[in-house]
């Protein structure tokens, strides 16, 4: 199959320092692919290429075969890969439903004009955008809230929310950034299910940077372990806990957690 | 339900006594006076361009100084334009005007429409160097297009009649009712359009611009759909004034009227069109009755002098206490709510029963 994501030699500096050195990634549709590494390693940075936040220095990432390096984050959203961010970046002051709604803006056909006449077509399409959201909000359990300020949502709920916005822009692939950061096991225990439940639900491809190594290593077809910008280790669960490299550089303190 | 049918019936009975105030305002003018009516269509006027740079400043998040620069331009479109031929030719002394720019005429509505969309033009122009600019750069960019465009005017004289400018500007349309149905209009219309999926993606722009762009919003295209609709606004705000002053030149556009409506999107609420609205008259009103203080009074015993300027400087005290109570503006960035003023009265209500309890 060929891989609907795939990052070729890609290296990015900032001045000195080589924050992603040689990333070769490959992800195949319907795969969840983790991404992990001690703090530092290039992770998000390998997230803000994927997403166009930053250029690379050098290589190539391709998406369904085409080149999507050198694109803008906006035009790499609309061709579908959407994300989360590691430090939860909601759109504060506007509600639950807001936050959703601006995200299906992206596939808007009215233009401004016919939007604020309501014509027809229009009110028809905003029907359509409201339902969209209110639906990803049930799927999300969030529907409830849905006219509460995004920031009066608990913190673990703000995960959720991201993940719903993410979704409302439609995408093939989608990128999460910890999104188990402050959890307790049940609660990641949780996440697991939902994430595994909307990549079959939305026939979704997954990429995902986390921490927690039990989620990693329950959810994950394959990972690939990053130290220094380096790919130290790429393949299943079971090898990476095996590889002696990752066990050395990265598990070394932490060894416990791999069970 | 009861709430809703409250304030519904609260929002028909004081747009009525607003309708009311106006014709008897409008009618009644010796009851209200000249002076009084003329600050009131001023309020109307620099409410028009507070919500100009609302737009910009409060919904999308920008910080953006161009005021001066559209008003002048859609204050200059419509003066010329309305302005009759054998007047322009009386009043371009210096450097005659040639007769076909003379003969330009169009209606005053007509005329302030296409002030408008000139203004909105420049801003479509300008836009391309300067929207890619962050935060203060922003700023400073916007203010020198402002000083450019008051300069320019200043030394096309075969155009805009240089440092003398023009005067003899029709005020046929300035009533009251012109003015606060302008208003009303530009209102009804950024409320409708603050709804809409693109002012929606406005306020994402302003909450997070990395994470606007991340769910596909594009950022250039949709800072630029604020700017044009600020710089017509703008322009629709400079050409009124016009009209309303009935004479124009170049110093009435200098960068300091940037100022004076950030002043009032700032007191009222950045975000929010009823602080908008309300700062556009709490500080056109202030500034015009605190006129006393520059003026000599006698307390009897003790006479003060009347220093010049001393409005200015407690105008600004007064308005530094209102910033320091309210962090962001009277109305923060949230629009005018009946349940809002309830509540806000229930505190009142409830505060001194505490007391008694204790
Ligand atoms: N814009 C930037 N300019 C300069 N250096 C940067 C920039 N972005 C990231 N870096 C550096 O690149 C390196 C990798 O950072 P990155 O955020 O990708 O790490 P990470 O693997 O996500 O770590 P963590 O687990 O802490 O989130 C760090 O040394 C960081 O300081
Ligand atoms: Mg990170």
């Amino acid at each position: 199959m060929a891989a609907i994501l795939e990052t070729r030699d890609v290296v990015i500096r900032f001045g000195g320092l080589v924050a992603v050195n040689l990333l070769n990634i490959e992800v195949e549709k319907g795969e969840i692919i983790s991404i992990i590494g001690p703090n530092g390693a290039g992770k998000t940075t390998a997230f803000n290429l994927i997403t166009g936040v930053y250029k690379p220095t050098e290589g190539v990432i391709l998406f369904d075969g085409e080149r999507i390096s050198g694109k803008r984050p906006d035009e790499i959203a609309k061709i579908g890969i959407a994300r989360t961010f590691q430090n939860i970046r909601l759109f504060k002051s506007l509600t639950v439903l807001e936050n959703v709604l601006i995200a299906t803006h992206l596939n808007i056909k009215s233009n401004l004009f016919s939007s604020v006449l309501k014509t027809p077509k229009a009110r028809k399409e905003e029907k359509e955008m409201v339902e969209y959201a209110e639906f990803l909000l049930k799927e999300t359990g969030l529907l409830h809230l849905k006219d509460e300020k995004a920031e009066n949502l608990p913190y673990g709920l703000q995960r959720r929310l991201e993940i719903a916005r993410a979704l409302a822009t439609k995408p093939k692939i989608l990128l999460l950034d910890e999104p188990a950061a402050g959890m307790n096991p049940k609660e990641s225990d949780d996440l697991t299910e939902f994430i595994k439940n909307i990549r079959d639900k939305f026939n979704l491809t997954i990429l995902l940077i986390e921490h927690h190594m039990q989620l990693v290593m329950s959810i994950s077809d394959r990972i690939y372990v990053l130290e220094y910008g380096i790919t130290i280790a790429k393949g299943k669960p079971q090898e990476i806990q095996e590889n002696p490299a990752v066990i050395k550089a990265y598990l070394g303190e932490e060894n416990d957690d791999l069970c | 339900m009861e709430k809703k049918k409250r304030n519904l019936i609260l929002s028909v009975v004081s747009i009525l006594v607003l309708i009311g105030f106006i014709i008897w305002a409008e009618e009644c003018t010796k009851a209200f006076g000249v002076y009084n009516q003329r600050i009131f269509k001023t309020c109307c006027i620099y409410a028009i361009c507070a919500l100009s740079m609302n737009m910009v400043n409060g919904y999308t998040g920008l910080f953006s100084l161009g005021q001066p620069g559209f008003m002048a331009i859609g204050a200059y479109v419509t003066a010329f334009l309305t302005v009759t031929p054998s007047d322009k030719i009386a009043i371009y002394k210096i450097v005659p005007i040639s007769e076909g720019l003379a003969n330009l005429n169009a209606p005053f509505f007509i005329a302030l429409i296409i002030g408008g969309l000139v203004a909105a033009f420049f801003a479509f122009l300008i836009g391309f160097p300067v929207l890619s600019l962050k935060g203060d750069y922003l700023a400073i960019a916007t203010l020198g297009f402002s000083e450019i465009i008051r300069i320019f005017i200043t030394n096309a004289q075969g155009l805009t009649n240089g440092p003398t400018g023009i005067n003899r500007i029709p005020n046929d349309f300035m009533n009251l009712y012109v003015l606060c149905g302008i208003l009303a209009l530009v209102v009804i219309f950024i409320l409708s359009m603050m709804k809409t999926s693109y002012g929606r993606a406005l306020l994402a722009i302003r909450e997070d611009e990395v994470a606007a762009q991340a769910m596909g919003i594009n950022l250039f295209k949709h800072k630029m759909l604020a700017f044009i609709i600020s710089g017509f606004l703008a322009g629709i705000g400079g050409g009124l004034l016009a009209s309303l002053v009935g004479a124009i030149d170049p110093n009435q556009f200098k960068f300091t009227v940037a100022y004076d409506i950030l002043l009032m999107v700032v007191l009222g609420g950045q975000g929010s069109v009823s602080g908008c609205i309300a700062g556009a008259f709490i500080v056109r009103i202030a500034l015009e009755k605190l006129r006393f203080l520059d003026e000599p009074i006698n307390f009897g015993i003790f006479e003060y002098p009347g220093i010049g300027g001393m409005r200015m400087v407690v105008f600004s005290i007064l308005l530094m206490l209102v910033i320091i109570k309210w962090r962001k503006g009277i109305f923060g960035n949230e629009e005018f709510s009946w349940d809002k003023v309830f509540n806000f009265f229930s505190k009142f209500k409830k505060a001194p029963k505490k007391e008694v309890e204790k």
